[in-house]
């Protein structure tokens, strides 16, 4: 243990009194703070685009305006959450932030209107002149309503402007038949609604009641998040990990060591250091984003029930106990893997050549990942969790759903397995690295290396 | 009872097809300063990473301290090896510390030693000093101190002066002196026979992968044919005088004025002996001088001079040599 201490504190002191440690440190919270900030103000800053409507008169304008208006009504009610059209239109007004702005037509057909839809021309409008963003056109023959824009990538307009159309189309047929505007919005308010519930057994219901909340939504995005956090270290251990070993190796030190301390003192000192500098990188961002937390959670109001459920779902043991043997299992099997290779390696340009399949290697499990996020009952995810590679970042990403008992069990045991063999196969690689100088090319010598006779 | 630092016994390794050390047998006894001598490639690293159970051997058997080689018998050893290397961004007395303390000493023991070892070798200015910074020589003493730094009982040196300008091979000389004189057993390997020569009580001589010879000193001299080198003036037939008085005469390349010539000495006779015989026959002597063995000398008389020419080639990685075979 004293040899594996001294190991571990030596690497570990070494790659924190780095410089690329301490900027790696401030880099996220850095870049958490910039994203957020850059996020929010990509969101407040979207700019407001003018679009036309060119009809005899104004039905369609007036349809695709009340689309707009009732979507804003309802975003705001569910974002305050307050009923639908409990509020007046005075306060409505209050919280519009409309991005999409009708302003009269500046030209009456397609070819006049180029120059201001190709930027050339502007328009003025409530927010001084812009360009035309989109322009509206009704065809001849009355049957359809042309969405013409120089960017085709923004389709919000032309959706709101569709769903207008449809609703528009229902009201004229209902009114056709005899119906009233008022009949027709009484008969809309009085459709049936589709709440959202939560199914839970009997006992679970009585306490926590059917209502679908953000705490049952949480551990998805927990898990998830665990996922993905495993996957970023893993990730970021590769250059620790080989770029110690090619310093070690390069500077002809293997040797020395290995007459001082066992190969699997010297190995388990450095995944440990490796796994404590990581670990210090996630705690000290893990404490910068709980300290955001806890001041949203004390100066916004409201903020403190959205991160409530989060800290629950990362605390509970159906999520925390797999996340964590998974998280250590994960580590431990890929920490060695790079190690190894790492060992076969005299320069970073050999390495770099180990590092593109390294990238493929773990770009898979990041596909895996997106996918089980979307639909964690794909059958892709179920036969990609059975992949020992995969099974520590697709276990922790199941949980939540509640997978068989007996295929936690069996895929956990399936990782260890797999995760043994990978550290007996490991450390022979190394050896045949360390010891006898086998390089990513001499496959034979690291064969030999491998199932070779051991050192005493 | 106190086992021998280090007993290897029929020890062979071999890497694919090619042999690096074959049928080795070696006796390390305790408070000995032993050279183990031979030309590059001889299997003189290999035998040594076999030794400390770096490697492991093919056949044979290995015992460090009357076991197999382990981390604890490991502790009582200090090692040297030959490809020198440490890590660049710690500081000098950081690296002695830290090599210390993983052969035991605790932590203030291993400051206190390298601060110590740093004082002695005039190295003590540089203790905060990076390794990166260090010239190849002074990290090359630094990894020597952090060799000695927990006191080892048995000190093995791969190839300690390579590397090192005269003044310190003088120095690492007087450390050898010293650690043997504190009671340490000293094995190291040289290509350089003369640093043999100035240290060793005995010698064991490798080529290719086989052992050439064991023993002291005196006793590789006395594997020589002794004799004498003798100038007399030109056309004199030193042969045909001293042949009547039992000793062979041959010609030499010239040294020194007149005809060189060489007397080979029979047993029994010195080289005063062989004087006078020359005095006695008439010769016209210019220059006299009795042979110098060196062991160069006793290496090429064991392994021919082909095989002696390797002495004089500039040192390689053996190690690689090995790994590439293997």
């Amino acid at each position: 243990m004293r040899n594996i201490y001294l190991i571990f504190r030596r690497d570990y002191l070494g790659y924190v009194k780095a410089w690329g440690f301490w900027l790696s440190l401030a880099a996220v919270p850095a870049l958490m703070l910039i994203g957020s900030t850059f996020a929010l103000f990509a969101v407040q800053s979207a700019p407001v685009r003018y679009y036309t409507v060119i009809e005899p008169g104004r039905v369609f304008a007036e349809a695709i305006d009340a689309e707009f208006a009732r979507n804003e009504a309802a975003d705001i009610a569910e974002k305050m959450q307050i009923p639908a059209g409990a509020m007046d239109a005075g306060a409505m007004q209050a919280f519009s932030d409309r991005k999409f702005l009708e302003v009269p037509a500046p030209a009456r057909d397609l070819d006049s209107l180029r120059p201001f839809l190709l930027g050339e021309k502007l328009v003025s409008g409530p927010a001084g002149d812009k360009p035309l963003f989109a322009a509206f056109i009704l065809s001849e023959d009355g049957k359809s309503l042309e969405y013409w824009s120089d960017d085709v990538n923004i389709k919000s307009l032309r959706f709101e402007a569709r769903d207008a159309m449809r609703r528009l189309a229902r009201t004229h047929a209902l009114e056709a038949a005899g119906l009233s505007p008022d009949f027709i919005q009484a008969a809309d308010d009085a459709a049936v609604q589709v709440p959202e519930r939560r199914i839970r057994s009997v006992v679970e219901q009585e306490s926590a009641g059917n209502e679908v909340t953000l705490a049952d939504r949480a551990p998805v995005f927990v898990a998830g998040g665990m996922a993905y956090f495993l996957w970023l270290m893993v990730f970021s251990i590769i250059q620790y990990l080989l770029m110690g070993t090619i310093e070690e190796r390069s500077n002809k030190i293997f040797d020395t060591l290995l007459t001082s301390v066992r190969m699997p003192e010297l190995l388990a000192g450095k995944l440990l250091a490796v796994f404590a500098v990581t670990s210090t990188m996630m705690l000290v961002w893990g404490l910068f984003a709980l300290t955001g937390s806890a001041v949203l959670a004390t100066r916004v109001p409201g903020a403190g029930d959205l991160i409530t459920p989060f800290l629950a779902a990362a605390a509970s043991p159906q999520i925390l106990v797999p996340g964590m043997i998974s998280f250590l299992l994960g580590y431990i099997m890929y920490g060695m893997i790079f190690m190894a290779l790492g060992s076969l390696c005299d320069t970073i340009q050999e390495a770099q050549t180990l590092l593109s399949p390294m990238m493929i290697l773990l770009m898979l499990p990041m596909f895996a990942i997106f996918i089980a996020f979307q639909d964690p009952g794909s059958p892709v995810v179920d036969i990609a969790a059975w992949i020992p590679l995969f099974t520590p970042f697709l276990l922790i990403l199941r949980m939540p759903h509640d997978p068989p008992m007996w295929e936690v069990l069996a895929q956990m045991g399936l990782m260890l397995v797999t995760m043994l063999a990978v550290l007996w196969g490991s450390v022979r690689v190394y050896r045949a690295g360390a010891v006898n100088g086998a390089s990513v090319g001499d496959l034979g010598k690291m064969l030999k290396g491998m199932f070779g006779k051991k050192p005493a | 009872m106190a086992h021998s630092p280090l007993v290897m016994t029929n020890v062979t390794k071999r890497f694919g097809a090619f042999t690096a050390v074959d049928n080795l047998s070696l006796d390390v006894p305790e408070g000995a300063i032993i050279g183990f001598l031979g030309p590059n490639g001889a299997g003189k690293s290999t035998s040594l990473r076999m030794a400390l159970g770096v490697i492991p051997a093919d056949a044979g058997e290995v015992r460090l301290f009357g076991e197999a080689p382990n981390i604890l018998a490991l502790r009582r050893v200090g090692f040297l090896p030959e490809e020198r290397g440490l890590y660049k961004k710690m500081t000098t007395r950081d690296t002695i510390a830290y090599f210390a303390r993983l052969k035991g000493l605790s932590a203030s023991d291993a400051k206190a030693r390298a601060n110590e070892l740093l004082e002695t070798t005039g190295l003590s200015e540089f203790k905060a000093t990076r390794v990166s910074k260090l010239s190849k020589g002074m990290a090359q003493k630094v990894q020597i101190l952090s060799t000695l730094a927990h006191r080892p009982d048995f000190l093995i040196l791969d190839e300690p002066f390579s590397g090192l300008d005269p003044v310190n091979q003088q120095v690492l000389e007087d450390l050898i002196r010293a650690e043997h004189d504190r009671g340490a057993t000293i094995l190291f390997s040289t290509h350089v026979m003369e640093h043999a020569e100035r240290l060793c009580d005995r010698i064991v001589m490798m080529a290719r992968g086989r052992k050439v010879f064991d023993g002291t000193l005196p006793e590789a001299f006395a594997t020589l044919e002794e004799g004498a080198s003798l100038n007399v003036e030109e056309g004199f037939d030193l042969a045909a005088a001293l042949a009547p008085k039992g000793f062979e005469a041959q010609r030499a390349a010239g040294r020194g004025h007149g005809d060189a010539w060489r007397i080979v000495l029979p047993k029994g006779k010195g080289a005063q002996d062989a004087l006078r015989a020359a005095i006695e026959a008439g010769a016209p002597i210019m220059g006299f001088a009795p042979d110098e063995a060196r062991l160069r000398d006793v290496f090429v008389s064991l392994v021919g001079e082909a095989e002696a020419a390797a002495l004089d080639a500039p040192l390689t990685e053996s190690r690689e040599e090995g790994a590439l075979a293997e």
